[in-house]
């Protein structure tokens, strides 16, 4: 009896480890636990937004402020935190910004970092809490104007647009692409673009009229936010297509500055075509 | 790695060994008891303002002494229409992570009060959820209820905690935050509860937190079912949003054996607002030894993958939480709580010791 309730309680214990799992060794990760590959650089904290976002945001803030269930709508991920904070009326007290510009004192994000919000449990929720210093580069930041990254900061004087699209109208393709590439100069406002808009279209060659719809996916991949990834869910047969798909701006796709580049003019649906293409049959 | 194994021996040891202590609950207390949470609280969910018994439980069952004072005629009843209830954590905290300067202090957790008016007895009532310190005031729960919370249908309405996997008192366990649903996140729309013999159940139509502009929902459903020794959970969450799809599912049980209750909870996430989509994972693994009225002793293990496509990302997390509750009212915690993630990441690999102050009424 002794026994069996040795055993019983010994797998317990063992059940109880193995839910429990192993860490990671984080091989192959930066700091936020990225594949290294995604082209993400550690940089040291200082007042500049691309550095709290990598030391601050994504690492601390972005455990629980990221995804369809980011408490107060706030998503602090590196794709949608500066658009969601500067300029932005929180949640909680609609009259104080998350982030004014030129004015930490009164930007809301301080005052929830520092505890002393009007509203709700200092942040990060249950601590452990910000360090005066780092709080303090996050103030010096806004003060500053709240600038975006000093990366997106240079980028934004280049005009944004489309440097390469894969396949496109100048080569044919021998077998159906696995996806459509389309690569831009910049990095992309993911906030702007609908994964669910994406489709393509087999068109008759001489008159161009749709033949037949097919259902296709985006994505833009989280290890370049230059490239938009169409693909079709089914393989595409011989024939003469078009990839089509509506940005949340109906001027065209935006870059983290809010410049955009269009796909010519949209159609009727709002959508712009983003490739035509042939796929023909192996000799 | 040394340290992982060290104290992956010492919970084993504890788990293993310490079971032939003499037999005799947060869910936990729900657990060992083979309550069903509308036992002790107004709300059927769980949390928040006590009823008669469980504010009889917590003056009489829970302490490890009674005292003989004017508390025993509490029993939160304000006149015939109104029960009044609240709690005030205070703690002190010491984190330390590796290249980072140690820090701790003292800190006002949350002090809370509840209230529930009764308009028509077993049938319709208003429930308050308030928390007033620290910092200003913020309503975390406030709604409208019909029906009966203790033997069929009933229907919420307003804003209220989402029933989703347990109901922990610690709010950053890996299944809430990874869930994205707990006591921190209430939400506003309507619930039809369904509370009959071992069966409680809930479909909640609402905004979802995440949601800010009006432009989504959320759905959330679960059913618990409950025996005296064991229960057993499923839940499910669609939201909806601005900024992608989500969809939570949640299966989680509890069972005791002799002095200790275990709580299980397993948490699958799929989130289509991460470009081409992610999947999360969470476990939650915890065992609550009573060792002797007043006095239990938590060990929990948990398990987190915020992504499944990257290897070697996961983190866990260890902690062993004595709780001692002196006198009716009121309850000390101290603890230690260690994570294990990443080595590049020193928030993943921070070292907390806790001391806490519980009051309540």
């Amino acid at each position: 009896m002794k026994m069996s309730r040795a055993v019983a309680n010994g797998l317990k214990g063992t059940i109880f480890l193995l839910i429990a799992g192993c860490a990671g060794n984080g091989e192959g990760l930066d700091a936020n636990g990225r594949p290294i590959a995604e082209g993400t650089v550690s940089i040291a904290l200082s007042a500049d937004f691309q550095s709290i976002q990598d030391n601050v945001f994504t690492p601390i803030c972005s455990v629980c402020h990221v995804g369809g269930g980011a408490p107060m709508g706030l998503r602090l991920d590196a794709a949608d935190s500066y658009n969601l904070l500067v300029g932005v009326a929180s949640t909680e007290v609609p009259s104080i910004l998350r982030v004014k510009p030129g004015d930490p004192d009164n930007s809301y994000i301080i005052q929830k970092l520092e505890g002393h919000a009007a509203v709700g449990a200092r942040m990060p929720f249950g601590g452990p809490y910000l360090t005066a210093d780092t709080v303090s580069f996050i103030r010096q930041w806004i003060s500053n104007g709240a600038p975006p990254a000093a990366t997106a900061a240079a980028q934004s004087a280049e005009k944004f647009g489309v440097v390469n699209v894969v396949p496109d109208s100048s080569e044919p393709v021998s077998q159906s692409p696995p996806q459509i590439t389309v690569a831009f100069n910049q990095e992309l406002d993911l906030s702007q673009i609908d994964p669910q808009s994406a489709r393509i279209e087999r068109l008759d060659p001489q008159s161009g009229a749709v033949l037949e719809m097919l259902p296709a996916r985006v994505a833009v991949p989280s290890a370049n936010h230059k490239a938009l990834l169409i693909w079709p869910t089914h393989a595409l047969s011989p024939g003469h297509y078009q990839a089509l798909m509506r940005t949340a701006q109906p001027a065209g796709f935006a870059n983290m500055s809010g410049q955009t580049a269009a796909f010519g003019a949209a159609n009727s649906n709002g959508e712009f075509v983003m490739s035509t293409f042939d796929v023909e049959v192996l000799p | 790695m040394k340290l992982r194994s060290i104290v992956s021996g010492f919970a084993l040891l504890v788990l293993g060994v310490l079971q032939g202590a003499p037999a005799e609950a947060e869910p936990y207390l729900a657990v060992q008891e083979g309550y069903k949470c509308n036992v002790c609280h107004v709300n059927p969910t769980g949390g928040g303002l006590r009823n008669d018994f469980g504010i009889t439980y917590a003056k009489v069952l829970l302490p490890a002494e009674t005292i003989d004072t004017k508390l025993d005629a509490w029993t939160g009843k304000v006149g015939d229409m109104l029960r009044v209830g609240g709690d005030l954590r205070a703690d002190w905290t010491r984190n330390t992570a590796p290249h980072t300067q140690a820090t701790s202090g003292f800190d006002l957790e949350q002090f809370r009060v509840y209230g529930d008016l009764t308009l028509i007895p077993d049938r319709l009532g208003i429930y308050v959820d308030e928390q007033i310190a620290p910092n200003g005031s913020q309503n975390e729960e406030a709604y409208v209820r019909y029906g009966s919370t203790t033997d069929g249908f009933y229907v919420k309405g307003g804003q209220f905690y989402l029933p989703f996997g347990w109901r922990l008192q610690d709010q950053t366990a890996f299944v809430r935050e990874v869930s994205g649903i707990s006591m921190t996140t209430p939400d506003k729309g309507v619930e039809i509860g369904y509370e009959k013999n071992a069966w409680s159940a809930q479909l909640d139509f609402t905004n979802g937190t995440a949601n800010t502009s009006g432009t989504g929902h959320q759905i959330t459903s679960q059913a618990v079912y409950t025996k005296s020794y064991w229960r057993l959970g499923a839940a499910v969450s669609m939201t909806q949003s601005e900024a992608g799809d989500r969809k939570v599912g949640a299966l989680f049980a509890g069972f005791r054996t002799g002095p200790v209750a275990y709580l299980l909870e397993g948490d699958y996430v799929h989130d289509d607002s991460f470009p081409g989509g992610r999947n999360l994972v969470a476990g939650l693994a915890e065992a609550d030894w009573r060792i002797k009225k007043g006095h239990n002793l938590k060990f929990t293990a948990e398990y987190s993958d915020p992504d499944r496509t990257v290897a070697e990302d996961q983190q866990t997390r260890y902690s062993v939480i004595y709780e001692y509750t002196p006198l009716p009212f009121l309850q000390l915690r101290v603890g230690y709580r260690r994570y294990f993630g990443i080595p590049q990441s020193p928030t993943e690999n921070q070292r907390l010791i806790l001391a806490e102050l519980h009051g309540y009424f």
